[in-house]
């Protein structure tokens, strides 16, 4: 890899993605599962859980690179707008900065939905293993 | 831009990387004096300080800097 490349992934926020996630971790916040709650706070769907999109962000790190050889060191991401059930995700990661010295990989990402409409972005850091 | 230029940025990258706002670094300094210095944080050492400095270092000159001070001038030398 070398600076500038570009991966690009897409990725369907699911019933099943969804259902997972609340059973993993238990959190059934009423913005993420009761309709009304979500209608009240000025939403037209439930709004999924942004920790959802860190599990398509742990698939690209671990599937979605030309190495497996891989180790994620840190991550962060900013949230932009709500996304819902059946949304499409296009991801788009690109290398930001490569370390020789610290064997580390920096990228950019983002999240876009079907309507182009930022999701969410952030930042990668992972370390290549030897 | 001056060896204490150099040293004082460190330590300002030190005290945030290792989230330790007591941490006054000494020109021999090394992982063995700082608890936090550990080998993740290490990377984020080198990362940080690349990017301040607008500098790269290869795998061999980092193994070959054995404390704080050495660093510092490797940085310093090639921003000369």
């Amino acid at each position: 890899m070398k600076q500038g490349d570009t991966f690009e992934l897409s990725f369907t926020a699911t019933e099943a993605i969804y259902n997972s996630f609340i059973e993993a971790y238990n959190d059934r916040n009423p913005l993420h599962t009761d309709l009304n709650f979500a209608i009240s706070k000025g939403f037209d769907k439930v709004v999924l859980h942004g920790n959802i999109l860190n599990g398509f962000v742990s698939y690209f790190i671990g599937e979605g690179l030309p190495t497996e050889n891989v180790m994620l060191i840190s991550q962060n991401i900013d949230y932009h707008n709500p996304f819902h059930i059946g949304d499409k995700l296009n991801f788009i990661a690109k290398v930001k900065n490569i370390s020789a010295a610290a064997q580390t990989i920096e990228f950019k990402f983002i999240f876009k939905n079907q309507l182009k409409k930022k999701v969410a972005k952030g930042m990668i850091l992972i370390k290549t293993l030897e | 831009m001056t060896f204490n230029d150099v040293f004082k940025k460190f330590n300002e990258i030190f005290i945030d990387v290792l989230d330790d706002e007591e941490i006054v670094l000494k020109e021999s300094s090394t992982a063995n004096d700082i608890e936090e210095w550990d080998s993740l944080s290490h990377i984020q050492l080198i990362v940080n300080i690349e990017k301040e400095f607008g500098v790269n270092f290869t795998a061999l000159e980092m193994e070959n800097y054995s404390n704080v001070g050495e660093m510092c001038r490797g940085v310093l030398g090639k921003l000369i």
